[in-house]
């Protein structure tokens, strides 16, 4: 993780001590200049320039050909009042509330267990993080499947349930979905964070008698403080993003009745189906500034530290 | 140059080695028994721990398993709840490959995977160089701006891209439905180039003062002495990009729209929606397009651990 006051402190600090002109600097910058020329322009026109732009097309009703009138904040207010983005947003943070602590207590749980002397741990870590290396759409089709009225789940259940077609069941589906899938990657940076503990705070807790569930919850789980951290505004960001799976078990619909209808999908429908780009714009940018402050809250604590 | 004769060992990558640290554990070393009946209860312990370790690991490939053999039953017996196909047959991959077009989404998939890893390899490796070693006018300011486009989400991107694509500044190119409109905004990627350069900052560089001492240009230090000794870290962007391309949904679904451009991944979707219950069928469309990534995975697993631990922050 990169530090930004550090690197400004460094910028200011070589500005201010610059060092005396060395023969050939010229070429070089030229070169340097030469070097990140393309990545830079791709950088520039495909990101920064989007950005801008995103809040330019929200201050307009732009329409499939362009814009058509100014409209100001209009688009930001009247998004307050479209029960469509606010059912959006319940359905988001339902999912959010549900999938991170799923997300987070799975890929702990993994990576205690593959951090633990064991054979075959690589064989293990390999299998619990498999399911994470698998697409979004593949692993979407294998839920519809499984998940079917017909399908394995309730088979080995007994149930009847048409899950991706129940408005009670559709959401809490995608939730165990996306938390089986994600929780791989959770393990990863749990198992960075597991293995930056000293073994000495170990070696004290055997020495004062602790089993090994009483190490876990009074030594490893607090010492995984700022594990935690990391790995939770990791994981609320990418549930606030959620789509694809949503997006696939409904066909882009949202359905059924709208309890699959998530934050992007409601930007995706709103700006390629209705052709309103002013008002998925400005969906964008609120969901921007959700997850900018949830970025900078998560770079205030670990600003200092260079883990993952 | 340095001397041919001893050979120069590219320098590790520092999120690697981390995950492989404690890897060579002394497995199986035994804690002395002293204590009656201990050597029992540990026995008992351990077997249990791998039980519950076996059914985690059967809980993640039950359902990839069950696909698979799904995808190679003939569609009747896909009502059946057997493990393994009764009558084996490819009957399933023979349609979606040619009844269902997946072999021109495969072929669309390889393409732009492919090239897209290239560019993004090459283009993020200069890039990177450039930003760990030379020295240039508001390198650091060019840099901030890397960084910060870590920070924007492709959500808020998808609405000015989109219509970018269909308008494009200056030009009024429309790039929707293109593979250029693709290739345009995947090119390069700023984790990629991050990973580059905090590679290259790693590398010793006496390597390219010898090198400039026999007066090789920039680009030839580049590329003859610098980019032979970043192996590990291409290899680790390599498959960060590849895997990254070939399973993108979000952008390849809004930009490639009509049939003949659809990647695998589109193409999977498609197929559920349209003919949602040829379940042998839709399972083997979807093995197909597991299949790059998963043999690419079982090679070089540990590039894919090092990739996510140090641009995991892509969200």
């Amino acid at each position: 993780m990169f530090h930004w006051g550090r690197l400004l402190a460094v910028a200011v600090a070589r500005r201010r001590f610059g060092r005396a002109r060395r023969p050939g600097a010229g070429r070089e910058a030229l070169v340097g200049y030469g070097f990140v020329f393309l990545p830079m322009a791709v950088f520039v026109l495909f990101f920064i320039y989007p950005m801008l732009y995103a809040v330019y097309i929200s201050r307009y009703n732009w329409g499939i050909l362009g814009p058509l009138e100014r409209v100001g904040w209009k688009n930001y207010t009247s998004l307050y009042h479209d029960t469509l983005f606010r059912r959006a947003i319940k359905n988001t943070l339902e999912y959010t509330v549900w999938v991170v602590p799923a997300q987070m207590a799975l890929g702990l749980l993994m990576a205690v267990v593959v951090n633990q002397r064991i054979r075959f741990r690589t064989f293990f870590r390999g299998a619990f993080y498999f399911p994470s290396l698998a697409s979004s759409a593949a692993i979407t089709a294998i839920a519809i499947y499984l998940l079917n009225i017909d399908g394995l789940i309730n088979k080995i259940f007994g149930l009847n349930i048409a899950w991706f077609y129940d408005t009670r069941t559709a959401l809490p589906a995608i939730t165990a979905l996306n938390a089986w899938t994600t929780a791989g990657t959770m393990m990863l940076f749990y198992l960075a964070a597991l293995q930056a503990i000293p073994t000495d705070v170990y070696e004290a807790a055997a020495i004062d008698g602790a089993g090994p569930w009483r190490t876990f919850w009074k030594v490893t789980f607090p010492l995984l403080k700022p594990g935690h951290f990391f790995v939770a505004v990791v994981s609320i960001i990418g549930a606030m993003k959620v789509f694809d799976q949503n997006y696939i078990v409904s066909k882009g619909t949202g359905g059924p009745d709208y309890s699959t209808y998530s934050i992007v999908l409601d930007i995706y429908n709103t700006a390629i189906k209705d052709a309103q780009l002013g008002l998925a714009a400005a969906m964008g940018v609120v969901l921007f500034v959700v997850i900018f402050v949830l970025t900078i809250l998560q770079w205030a604590f670990f600003g200092r530290q260079e883990a993952a | 140059m340095a001397s041919e004769n001893e050979p120069i060992k590219p320098p590790p990558l520092a999120a690697l080695d981390e995950f492989l640290a404690g890897e060579e554990v002394a497995v199986g070393s035994e804690v002395p028994a002293g204590i009656p009946g201990r050597a029992t209860s540990e026995r008992v312990q351990k077997i249990i721990a791998y039980i519950a370790l076996t059914l985690i690991a059967a809980l993640f490939f039950v359902p990839f398993l069950w696909s698979l053999s799904t995808s190679l039953k003939p569609l009747p017996e896909t009502a059946n709840f057997s493990l393994l196909p009764h009558t084996w047959t490819l009957a399933g991959y023979r349609e979606v490959w040619t009844k269902f077009d997946f072999a021109r989404y495969m072929g669309n998939s390889a393409l732009l995977a492919g090239t897209i890893t290239f560019s993004s390899v090459f283009l993020a490796s200069l890039g990177g160089y450039a930003f760990a070693r030379l020295r240039f006018p508001g390198r650091n300011i060019l840099f901030f701006l890397v960084l910060g486009t870590l920070m924007i989400p492709d959500q808020l991107r998808l609405v000015p891209i989109y219509r970018m694509l269909t308008f494009f500044p200056v030009t009024h190119w429309n790039l929707v439905d293109t593979y250029q409109g693709y290739w345009a905004i995947k090119m390069v990627s700023a984790s990629a180039l991050f990973l580059m350069r905090q590679y290259f900052l790693t590398i010793p560089r006496d390597l390219e003062e010898a090198a400039k001492l026999d007066g090789a240009g920039f680009f030839k230090t580049f590329w003859r002495v610098m980019l032979p000794l970043a192996g590990p870290a291409l290899a680790a962007v390599a498959i960060l990009e590849f895997q990254g391309t070939w399973n993108d949904f979000f952008w390849a679904n809004l930009i490639l729209q009509s049939p003949p451009h659809w990647t695998v991944q589109v193409g999977v979707a498609q197929f559920s929606f349209q003919y949602g219950t040829l379940w042998n069928d839709l399972m083997a469309a979807t093995m197909i397009a597991l299949a790059p990534v998963v043999i690419v995975y079982l090679f070089f697993q540990r590039y894919f651990v090092a990739g996510v631990a140090s641009a995991g922050v892509k969200g």
